[in-house]
């Protein structure tokens, strides 16, 4: 007997399930679905509470075939059309559909489902979430610091989206296929920035998200359909990232910059394994703004410390990202690097091109970096008044004390 | 030693949306209870319950049907435990993983007939 369940054991088979089970009954009865999924769990929870079944995730899996009967039953009662199983899932058995390879091919579907343009870009991260993902909406809220009930709202409201556009469950096919991978892998981006960049209180949920969001790339990534050159520079800018997740704020929780974290903590097997999808990312020519976001990641890894950094070939690789998406906050980027390199006159130039408007709830970052600019031309009266600014907007508790700190040093300063 | 029973209640799991993950943490803590009282060798028996009732109340022997949804508080399970005394016991119940969800547990001692 096992002593003790694989960690998110439940998670991710309430995902597998979801899947599959969508994939015998359609789309039309996710609800029913996820209810019956959850069920098993609440009984599993108390049936295991004494002893372990031998295989707990056969356990689990038969659980779920026998709710294919209960909702066969569920629905007769509601409607005279039962979904055909023999035409649904064409010559499959129902059994095989519960194949490892096939739990896969459905949970894929699930993905393309949960990221497709029909659906309002905020509700597909929810959405994926909550039927690829198993998470619940409490769980939901408190990972993007959202309202339970707003999450509420973007499910019910991407469940309408797919009925209204009847989505069909399967992975996309030829000319469609790019364009849909590309909605996957924003999504996938967006989940794992939702967990690596905010900051919250409580780290553990966040960093859920990040490891749930390598999972399901690995998953497009181990079809042969859906695995492109930049789905693995998505996995590997996840991967170098997720190496120093634990050094950005340090044990009172105060936010580290790279400047200050500590580079001996930064987890090696991590680089290793994004260098390794790296590798296999640049064997096609063409590269992706993940390829740049990847290569800036990991120059940073690189640098034995914050002063070895090589910032030419940092800016170098912002200035392709940006050919690529001319966004004000990769030239607030680039003025930075170009401060780090003490080349203020090149700073200057990108910092003249941004309207901190078009920065909205970032416009403290370009406040900061002016900060910043008129800190190195000693300039510390105008320096103070931009770091006022960057106070005056700023909503993150801990980005406020970081501002705060850098303020009462500069303060301190002979002006 | 004696013999008690531990009874345990509370809200009922399915109607508190609990997600997967939370189950699966929950069980684990039940488990290690659970585990660690059988170590003990302590443990007598113990069981969950089905959230569904039938209830008959009176000298009509009225009948109703209930679901955990209609009762503010349903008895989920129980444990048979030996111990020295109801400090043990108390000691023992610190142990229960759902004191966080507002949930009780109640210590009676198993009544023993002498000749």
């Amino acid at each position: 007997m096992e002593e003790k369940l694989i960690d998110h054991l439940f998670r991710h088979h309430s995902g597998k399930m979801v899947s599959v089970l969508t994939r015998i009954f359609g789309l039309q009865h996710l609800e029913l679905i996820e209810d019956a999924v959850q069920d098993t769990f609440v009984k599993a929870s108390l049936a295991w509470r004494k002893q372990l079944p031998d295989k707990p995730e056969a356990w689990l899996t038969a659980a779920a075939k026998n709710r294919v009967l209960d909702i066969f039953r569920k629905l007769k009662t509601e409607q005279k059309h039962l979904p055909n199983l023999q035409q649904g899932v064409g010559a499959i058995a129902i059994h095989e559909l519960f194949l490892d390879t096939e739990i896969a091919d459905a949970q894929l579907r699930m993905i393309f489902v949960a990221c497709h343009p029909a659906l309002d870009p905020r509700d597909r991260i929810s959405f994926a979430l909550k039927t690829v993902s198993g998470f619940s909406i409490r769980e939901i809220s408190s990972a993007l610091l959202t309202k339970e009930d707003t999450i509420r709202k973007r499910l019910s409201r991407a469940r309408n989206a797919i009925k209204k556009s009847d989505l069909k469950f399967h992975i996309p096919l030829g000319k469609e296929l790019p364009d849909r991978l590309e909605s996957v892998m924003e999504v996938l981006y967006l989940i794992f920035n939702e967990g690596f960049h905010s900051n919250k209180e409580d780290r553990l949920v966040q960093e859920e998200l990040c490891v749930e969001a390598m999972r399901l790339c690995r998953m497009l990534l181990q079809n042969e359909h859906t695995r492109t050159s930049a789905g693995y520079a998505l996995y590997a800018l996840m991967a170098f990232h997720s190496a120093r997740l634990d050094t950005k704020t340090n044990s009172e929780n105060e936010l580290l910059d790279l400047k200050n974290q500590d580079r001996t903590k930064w987890h090696f097997p991590l680089v290793e394994l994004g260098n390794t999808m790296m590798n296999k990312a640049v064997q096609d020519p063409v590269f992706s703004s993940y390829h740049y976001e990847a290569a800036i990641a990991a120059e940073h890894l690189k640098a034995r410390s914050f002063e070895n950094t090589d910032w030419e070939k940092i800016l170098h690789w912002y200035q392709c990202l940006y050919e690529l998406q001319p966004m004000p906050t990769h030239l607030l980027t680039m003025a930075v690097v170009c401060m780090q390199n003490k080349d203020y006159k090149q700073a200057s130039n990108y910092l003249e091109q941004i309207s901190p408007e078009d920065l909205a709830q970032r416009a403290y970052l370009y406040y900061g970096a002016m900060a910043d600019f008129h800190t190195a031309e000693n300039n510390i009266d105008k320096a103070l008044e931009f770091l006022d600014l960057a106070l005056d907007s700023v909503t993150n508790t801990l980005e406020r004390e970081y501002l705060q700190k850098k303020r009462a040093v500069l303060a301190s300063y002979p002006h | 030693m004696k013999e008690f029973m531990m009874i345990f209640s509370g809200a009922d799991y399915a109607d508190l949306g609990l997600s997967p993950e939370e189950l699966q943490n929950r069980m684990g803590k039940w488990f290690a209870w659970s585990n660690k009282m059988e170590q003990a060798g302590i443990l007598k028996s113990g069981n969950a319950l089905h959230s569904q009732m039938r209830r008959i109340v009176g000298e009509n022997r009225t009948v109703t049907d209930l679901t955990s949804a209609e009762v503010k508080e349903i008895v989920g399970g129980y444990y048979i435990v030996d111990a020295k005394d109801f400090d043990q016991m108390q000691e023992i119940a610190q142990d229960f993983p759902d004191f966080d969800l507002g949930g009780t547990v109640e210590i009676r001692e198993v009544m023993v007939f002498d000749n």
